[in-house]
């Protein structure tokens, strides 16, 4: 590629190159060589053309021209051109021309391929700054010719599959990482090339030997002909993903193997309260039955000790039967399916009321209820909660001379509702108030206050499976207060 | 006392009808009683088969069943009387010890006329019986074709 001279050093060069030509035609001619002038001359204007340009060229055939007449035409060292040596001249400056346009033709081509290869650079430098943002990706990219020869290996693919991207370039991506295909690869090809695209789970492994599950997406590239050229893969380490995935399917095995073992065994529960309901009472009524005969006949012939006797039998017999009756109420509760409705707790607690009260006529409870609220939940069971706990109250102030019982409510909130049954009765130790709800747990000896030791399990068992809490605040002969949390609406 | 029904009383346990007829004698209702101890003798009674083929051509004025019983349990019987056009008419009373909630359902289902669970206390058991054979078997008018005795 010719250097770039200035505007004179092109010029001087159209002045020495025709002055060199013309010492050397003089020369040639001085040696009585004949006809050397016109091609030194032709040489001297290519050399300016080329290395100078076309003006530069036009001097030196303008040059070429007055040297040329006046070193070697006759009349010698004049300028006058004879009309018969015009044709000359002409021919020299047609020739010069195309010597001057050649040049200019190959200065074009010149500068279009300059123009070119910058553009060309500037698109290596664009490419080579996406691959290099391609690169900076964690997520692995790489991509493969229609061969599956790896060309691009991203830093992400370093890192998921420990190979660099000179170890990985030019093998076989499938065989480089023993792709364990969801179908088979032809049908996965026929996707790929029908839609351009394809998503989904490889098994691969690593330089490591350690296999990975991939989800995998595939882009075709196409090149300016539409004929598939590269395919364009991300991958995305999903192993822990799909481990989790099948611990969880085997933890959810787990829990239904359990609930069925747990339903099995809640059938057999179910099963043996049914034959206790069935069979355990009847024993008892015999043993009441055939006592009361006996008593009937024989109690003329008894003395005091033996009527006690069988009096004592046929009350522990009774009690035995109002434990079973409670036992089976207890364990119905958690058996049977609850019917959640809206219920007027204040009119079912009047309810309750009038037949506690029935057994109470005798004696002077001073009631106190205040307003309650509507509250959502199974109405027979709630109804059996707060028999338990109102029948407490009553049982527990039977030792006061002026007994008062209050059922209100402490709190009402938007989702539930805290109501209270208070008493002044004997209380309890708090100490002790972990075992109040327990099952057959009693506070009291039974000759002070009878009870099977299940009412207050029961109520538990009815406000837990309302979704509530209950508890109690009491001191010993200070009276009780029991409270209950129960939702008001459905949940 | 005008008249007395005929009581047909299903119980295998033979205690309970000892109970049951002792309880009914206090009131002077035992000579109608029939005692069946087991569903498949109760249907022998009911179809006149077996032991009972000879017997009169009426039916018991009601039939006092107990659930649990050997060979046809009571609520198979109960069906069995209900679904059938000749039978379908005799009250049915359940007499039995379980108050779980599915005896009922299901007895109620298939047309009990009345469930009584047997109390534990004698004199409370005295009564249901006494109530129950004086309401079935006298105050109430039977179905026709059912043995009445003056």
């Amino acid at each position: 590629m010719p250097t770039r001279l200035s505007t004179i050093q092109r010029y001087g060069l159209a002045v020495i190159s025709v002055a060199l030509a013309l010492a050397a035609a003089l020369g040639l001619a001085h040696f009585h060589f004949r006809g050397g002038g016109i091609p030194l001359f032709l040489f001297a204007v290519a050399i300016t053309a080329w290395y100078g340009g076309g003006r530069a060229a036009v001097l030196a055939v303008l040059l070429s021209c007055v040297s040329f007449d006046y070193f070697f035409i006759e009349p010698l060292y004049t300028l006058f051109i004879a009309p018969s040596e015009l044709p000359y001249f002409i021919l020299f400056g047609l020739f010069a021309a195309l010597v001057t346009w050649f040049s200019a033709v190959r200065r074009r081509v010149e500068q279009d391929l300059r123009q070119s290869r910058d553009e060309l650079e500037r698109e290596v430098a664009v490419r080579t700054q996406q691959a290099s943002l391609l690169d900076l990706t964690h997520d692995t990219i790489f991509v493969s010719d229609m061969d599956d020869v790896i060309t691009f290996w991203n830093r992400g693919a370093q890192e998921l599959y420990g190979w660099t991207a000179e170890e990985a370039v030019g093998k076989r991506a499938h065989e480089l990482l023993h792709t364990v295909f969801p179908a088979p690869a032809e049908e996965i090809l026929a996707e790929l090339l029908r839609t351009g695209r394809w998503d989904g789970e490889l098994e691969k492994t690593k330089a490591d030997g350690t296999r990975v599950v991939v989800s995998s997406r595939w882009s075709l590239r196409r090149d300016e002909q539409g004929r598939p050229a590269a395919v364009l893969a991300t991958n995305n380490d999903i192993t822990e993903q799909r481990q989790r995935e099948q611990q969880i399917r085997a933890l959810n095995e787990d829990l239904s193997n359990r609930s069925a073992e747990l339903e099995a065994s809640n059938k057999e529960l179910e099963a043996f309260a049914y034959s206790i309901s069935h069979d355990l009472r009847a024993p008892l009524r015999h043993m009441v039955g055939y006592t009361e005969l006996l008593q009937k006949n024989i109690l003329s012939t008894l003395d005091e000790k033996s009527r006690r006797y069988m009096a004592t039998i046929l009350e522990a017999a009774k009690k035995m039967g109002t434990l079973i009756d409670d036992l089976l109420a207890f364990s119905r509760i958690g058996r049977a399916e609850t019917r959640e409705t809206a219920i007027n707790i204040e009119q079912l607690v009047k309810e309750v009321l009038s037949e506690v009260q029935q057994e109470t006529d005798r004696r002077k409870i001073a009631w106190k209820l205040s307003p309650l609220p509507e509250v959502y939940g199974d109405r027979s069971m709630l109804k059996l909660a707060l028999v338990n706990l109102i029948s407490n109250a009553v049982k527990f102030t039977r030792t006061r001379s002026r007994p008062e019982i209050e059922i209100g409510c402490v709190e009402n909130k938007k989702n539930r509702t805290v109501m209270f049954v208070k008493d002044n009765g004997v209380g309890f130790d708090m100490k002790y108030v972990n075992k109040l709800f327990g099952v057959f747990q009693r506070l009291h000896p039974t000759e002070a206050f009878e009870g099977t030791g299940i009412g207050l399990a029961t109520v538990q068992r009815i406000i837990h499976r309302h979704g509530g809490r209950v508890w109690a605040e009491s001191a010993v002969d200070k009276g009780a207060t029991f409270y209950l949390s129960v939702p008001t609406y459905r949940s | 006392m005008d008249v007395l029904g005929r009581i047909l009383l299903v119980e295998d346990d033979p205690r309970d009808v000892e109970l049951t007829l002792t309880a009914l004698e206090e009131y002077n209702l035992t000579n109608e009683v029939v005692v069946a101890h087991d569903g498949e003798e109760a249907l022998d009674y009911l179809y006149y088969r077996g032991k009972f083929e000879s017997r009169t051509n009426q039916n018991p004025a009601v039939l006092l069943l107990d659930l649990k019983l050997p060979k046809v349990d009571g609520l198979e019987v109960l069906e069995k009387i209900k679904s059938d056009d000749e039978l379908k008419m005799i009250p049915v009373v359940v007499l039995t010890s379980s108050r779980e909630e599915r005896d009922m359902v299901a007895s109620y289902k298939l047309g009990v006329n009345a469930y009584v669970v047997k109390p534990v206390d004698f004199h409370e058991f005295v009564n249901a019986i006494k109530e129950l054979g004086v309401f079935w078997a006298i105050i109430n008018e039977p179905p026709p074709g059912s043995v009445r005795k003056k």
